[in-house]
């Protein structure tokens, strides 16, 4: 088969200029050059094209899937039809996203509000906060082969949301951020920005969320900054409909002595990319990279990562833990970069899928490439089924075999869950993850 | 000979010019004298023409020529592989190669000529006087006749068939044709095709059923006044439950005035059999060095590549096993030494295609200087596969400031049994170590070269004993010229 | 007779001022122990002496035998006679003891001499016997993964086979039990000579107890503040360090 597999694709499908003027129209009150902005990434995705069976950051990836055809901007839906449940964790502020639009929020206390936090829509951010909008949005876009994706989203976001912290803010709860795909046919485009002042600290949690079993076409992005001294924890799950495309890109900055800790939950959607890259900008810096995916049927999960160290003393952890059942496929490509004078950097990178079936597949591209010499750095990648003498013990303490497989399989995903220092939104994930296990 | 029909024209002998055929070497080493031989003149630059001469110089059968021809033209057809290679390959300018020589047309330097540093080397490295006239390119051709017409006889006796790559396929059809290009397919890449066009020497074994070769063979012996080294097609075939060990290359640099070297080694080790292939590269630091090396393991058989690559300014080669049968085993140990200027691209292909097959990978690279590291690998365990495993262990070892190191490799499972692990680390010499060292009165360039050989001290151990001791030596002089 | 000389030396981490003027003698045939409370400076001292890059030397000098060795790289120094024995010893993956050894003792043979393999492996045995290692560890990658006594006692064995003429101990019974204690001592002992100076630097006095000081220091804030003979080990055991702070450390 010598035919480009995505050459039988349009290369824009739904998003016709028709559809992307409408949009325009409908934000025209927010800043011109967020607009001149949106007009050239408009541009860039009509002039990029799908990726190529030899595009290197597509390597293994199912391109006969990125089908963008059957999409559309969806209409507003009123809160109540969303179906949705608590999370049953305390917050510090909500804000409920559907169709692009944001149907519901609990407001930060008034005190946090009087000490400068701010936790907004990103179109009233826009408009009252510019400048420091302007500085953050999409600044650190990652390279890793979604930029015709990243290009769509930058044009057709409608809304999303704004968080600013400033200088040693501590919030004691998380801020919590719900994005519902919402009708049939539905393309959202989540957004999330967080900026981080100096010695802040919180958690930042977004639920990607489809609100009907139809399909859906999700193109999202998230920027987290983090300035000298801030701890910033972000959590992210997503549990799309089994028809969902999905695409996601996420950046981290760490600055000074900054740490980030970002925890990622993919269990939804029929074919979905996520990219995330982190910038290990100046000394002290420390990046923890977490995902979770438990891949069933026939679900795609592509991964790819950066983790890039531009200064010295700087450190990144990551690990990725796919557990693959079915004919499930995942792939997972990490680079570690180490700049020439980023000396003393400690980078690690880990990648272990469980399988769990005999039709699954695992990719692992886990790379490296160093220039500067003064570094420890490895990176690891192991495939496996459940260790036959582990679920022998458990059978001969009397636990049937099911029972014991789950309990294993939970222990796989207790070391990624572990690293989040907060006991409700640990339990919350277990139980998410639970309910899809359960519906197998 | 008076087969020959055509010539190309004469090429003026010495000069530096930019149209000289050996443009691109080292011009410290020395100015060349060349004696011309009309009649196995093939001139410089590729096309139909030179690939019938070849063959025609050869007495090549009819179908070797069509093998040969249609090669040619997959090697136009291709690309460079620039689009995950290193851009240094557009570098080599197939223009200006000569793609085949014979004895009378081999380049010569005097002994005067040769570079200090590589009598030096040849001094600590410890080659026998004979030797090093050979290896310096002040003589054309090894003469080895004692230590060669020894393993012949042991080989003979067995049965064994150990023989050049023209003579394999003219007197030994009916053994080498079944594999010949079956386990490198000629179009398997840009590089394998320019070989398949313009392969000369090299070694075709045979090892009788249940032969096992208590000596290894050696490549070294083997060069006769043809081999230029340059466009080597080496097959060995191990019928079942035989062994055999073949050994090529020397620590000692080699001197080449062919900027390209290109070689493809086809290995097939049938039903229960083992092979072991051993080499140590050491080409002078103006060689592009692009080998293709795969072999196929069936039922209970063993391939092992041990391959070693310190010289040239840029190699890829990436030794790979299909594990076909049952219960096969493959296994890649490398070392890389990159130095200034140089660029060793490396790694290992493990193709898992039956049950219960298992694979394991252990590379180990040093960076000295600028050089420059890379390690490249593929596993492959395809779905409805069971019990296989996959071991890879990969580290680089960063000793200057600028060195540089890549790692790239790429897996792929399928199913719930088999499992595959990969681990790889980056890191330096600490200097507390080399603190602890100096302490014991250890100058710093001892401290490193100890470190160092401490870093493939594993690996160096699965080198043959002579091979062994002179890696080390061989280190030790790298290391030397690292420490400030 | 040798004579290793400190004078007036100060000694600093970056900023840091470790050592503040410390003067001290060593000659060959002495044994003297240099005591005192943790991060008063004492490994700083043998580190500095050996010429450890991570220490800048601000001022004062130190002598070998009346030459300075400050200009000295560490392995020169070593060559001339000078060993320190780590706190700390490292592990170096992949090189044997046996060969370690052997390039160190090699390294102090003059050009051209070659070592005496037979002899060199007949030293190396009778010495790891007084040491109660096992042969078998002449093999093995030095002090990888090595109990911390069989590092220890790796130490002693290396001071054994390089034969310096001023041995640096760097708080040698750190995490030893009493058994390792004794064999690293009796050790140390067998090779105490008119030909050997020993300045052992430790926090507890229970060392001293088998390898007895000619002399003992305490070391205070960078400095020596008061000598003796073996007694003083005592009754600074007895007293504790809080006495030394009180009634030695001037106000």
């Amino acid at each position: 088969m010598s035919q480009s597999a995505t050459e039988t694709l349009s290369a824009t499908g739904s998003f016709t200029p028709e559809v992307f003027a409408a949009h325009l129209a409908s934000v025209s009150h927010l800043p011109a050059w967020w607009l001149d902005r949106k007009r050239e990434a408009w541009d860039r995705f009509n002039r990029l094209p799908l990726p190529k069976r030899t595009d290197e950051f597509w390597r293994f990836a199912t391109l006969s899937g990125l089908r963008l055809d059957g999409f559309s901007l969806p209409g507003s839906v009123p809160a109540g039809s969303l179906g949705h449940s608590p999370i049953g964790i305390v917050k510090s502020g909500k804000l409920v996203f559907a169709n692009n639009r944001l149907v519901a929020s609990e407001p930060i206390s008034a005190e946090l509000v009087k000490q400068g936090v701010i936790f907004e829509t990103l179109q009233n951010a826009l408009l009252h906060h510019g400048d420091l909008v302007k500085a953050h949005l999409l600044a650190h876009a990652p390279k890793l082969g979604s930029e015709k994706f990243t290009a769509l989203h930058t044009a057709l976001l409608n809304d999303g949301a704004f968080i600013y912290l400033p200088k040693g803010i501590e919030l004691a709860d998380p801020l919590a951020v719900f994005h519902y795909a919402a009708s049939p046919g539905a393309a959202v485009f989540p957004h999330t920005l967080v900026i981080a002042e100096q010695n802040a600290r919180a958690t930042v949690v977004d639920f990607f969320r489809s609100a009907d079993a139809g399909t859906h076409f999700a193109c999202g992005r998230n920027d987290l900054i983090a300035s000298h001294g801030a701890q910033l924890t972000y959590v992210a799950a997503q549990t799309w409909s089994r028809e969902t495309l999905s695409f996601q890109s996420n950046s981290t900055v760490a600055r000074r002595d900054a740490r980030v800790t970002s925890l990622n939950l993919h269990l939804g959607g029929r074919q979905s990319r996520h990219e995330s890259h982190s910038q290990l900008a100046a000394p002290g810096a420390h990046s923890e990279m977490l995902a979770l995916t438990v891949a069933h049927g026939s679900q795609e999960f592509d991964q790819r990562t950066l983790q890039i160290h531009q200064a010295p003393h700087t450190s990144s952890n990551l690990l990725y833990k796919n557990a693959l059942l079915d004919q499930a496929k995942t792939i997972f490509s990490g680079l570690i970069v180490v700049d020439p004078d980023a000396q003393k950097t400690d980078a690690y990178q880990s990648n272990r899928n469980l399988m769990l079936s005999d039709e699954a597949e695992a990719n692992s591209l886990p790379g490296l490439e160093i220039q500067a010499n003064d570094v420890r750095c490895t990176h690891g990648a192991t495939s496996s089924r459940i260790d036959p003498e582990q679920e022998f013990y458990l059978q001969a303490r009397g636990i049937a075999k099911e029972a014991a497989d789950e309990l294993l399989i939970f222990g796989f995903f207790e070391e990624v869950l572990s690293k989040l220092d907060h006991q409700t939104l640990h339990d919350s994930l277990r139980d998410l993850i639970k309910s899809k296990i359960k519906k197998l | 000979m008076s087969d020959v029909t055509e010539t190309e024209s004469l090429e003026p002998p010495i000069a530096d010019t930019a149209d000289n055929p050996v443009s691109g070497i080292d011009q410290t080493a020395g100015n060349f004298s060349y004696k011309m031989d009309y009649e196995f003149d093939a001139g410089t630059g590729l096309s139909e023409k030179t690939v019938r001469y070849i063959s025609s110089v050869k007495k090549e059968a009819p179908w070797i020529l069509e093998f040969r021809l249609n090669a040619l033209k997959q090697f136009l057809a291709k690309p460079m592989p620039t689009h995950w290679a290193t851009k240094d390959l557009e570098n080599i300018n197939f223009d200006k190669i000569r793609y085949y020589l014979s004895s009378g047309q081999k380049p010569k330097r005097t002994w005067d000529e040769v570079p200090d540093d590589i009598k030096k080397t040849f001094e600590r490295l410890g080659i026998p006087e004979h030797e090093r006239k050979f290896l310096a390119g002040v003589e054309a051709q090894f003469d080895s006749e004692a230590a060669y017409s020894n393993i012949k006889d042991i080989v003979s006796k067995q049965g064994v068939i150990f023989v050049n790559s023209t003579e394999g396929l003219r007197e030994h059809p009916e053994l080498f044709r079944k594999f010949f290009g079956k386990v490198i397919p000629t179009g398997d890449n840009k590089f394998s095709a320019l070989n398949s066009a313009v392969f000369s020497g090299g070694s075709f074994i045979y090892v009788p059923k249940g032969v096992k070769v208590a000596q290894p063979l050696q490549a070294y012996f083997r060069i006769n006044a043809e081999n230029f080294g340059q466009f080597e097609r080496t097959l060995i075939i191990a019928d079942e439950g035989a062994e055999v060990v073949y050994m090529e290359g020397c620590t000692a640099p080699k001197f080449s005035t062919s900027t390209l070297h290109s070689a493809v080694v086809e290995l097939v080790a049938l039903k229960g059999a083992k092979i072991q292939y051993i080499t140590v590269q050491n080409w002078a630091n103006n060689v592009f060095n692009l080998v293709t090396k795969r072999g196929v393991a069936h039922e209970e058989a063993e391939i092992k590549w041990i391959d070693c690559n310190i010289g040239s300014r840029l190699t890829m080669k990436y030794p790979g096993v299909v594990l076909k049968g049952r219960k096969a085993r493959g296994e890649v140990i490398s070392i890389a030494l990159a130095n200034d200027g140089q660029h060793q691209d490396t790694g290992a292909k493990m193709i898992h295609a039956a049950d219960e097959t298992t694979s394991n990978i252990v590379a180990k690279s040093i960076s000295v200087g600028q050089g420059r590291s890379t390690y490249r690998g593929v596993v492959h365990i395809p779905k409805h596969l069971k019990g296989c495993k996959n071991n890879t262990e990969c580290d680089a070892l960063l000793i200057s400031p600028n060195s540089r190191t890549d790692t790239y490799p790429a897996i792929t499972v399928r199913g719930d049994r088999n499992s595959v692990q990969h681990e790889a680390s980056v890191s330096k010499v600490s200097e507390e170590q080399i603190f602890y060292m100096q302490q014991r009165g250890l100058t710093e360039g001892q401290a490193m070269s100890l470190s160092v050989n401490g870093f493939i001290n594993d690996l160096a151990r699965q080198f043959p004993m002579e091979y062994s001791v002179e890696l080390k030596r061989l280190i030790d002089l790298e290391m030397e010229g690292s420490v400030g | 007779m040798s004579q290793l000389e400190i004078k007036d030396l100060h000694v600093s981490i970056g900023e840091k001022q470790i050592v503040k003027g410390l003067s001290l003698t060593v000659r060959s045939g002495e044994v003297h122990a240099i005591m005192g409370p943790n991060g008063t400076g004492k490994s700083t001292l043998a580190k500095a002496v050996a010429g450890h890059p991570s220490f800048t030397i601000t001022s004062g000098d130190v002598l070998l035998d009346g030459k300075s060795i400050l200009v000295m790289q560490p392995d020169e120094r070593a060559r001339a006679g000078l060993f320190l024995a780590f706190q700390y010893p490292s592990e170096i993956p992949g090189v044997s003891i046996a060969n370690f050894l052997r390039a160190a003792v090699q390294a102090r043979l003059g050009e051209g001499e070659e070592l005496d393999a037979t002899a060199y492996y007949k030293r190396l045995y009778s010495k790891m016997d007084m040491l109660q290692i096992d042969r078998k560890f002449t093999s093995r990658a030095i002090n990888d993964g090595f109990s911390g006594g069989e590092k220890k006692r790796c130490e002693i064995l290396q001071m054994a086979m390089l034969e310096p003429k001023f041995a640096l101990m760097d708080e040698t019974d750190s995490g030893l039990d009493i058994d390792a204690l004794r064999i690293v001592a009796d050790g140390v002992n067998a090779l105490r000579s008119t030909n050997l100076g020993v300045l052992m630097i430790t926090h507890y006095q229970r060392l001293l107890s088998y390898i007895v000081p000619d002399h003992v220091h305490v070391m205070w804030d960078g400095r020596i503040v008061k000598s003796g003979d073996k007694s003083l080990a005592l009754e600074l055991e007895a007293k504790g360090y809080d006495w030394v702070k009180n009634e030695l450390v001037p106000a």
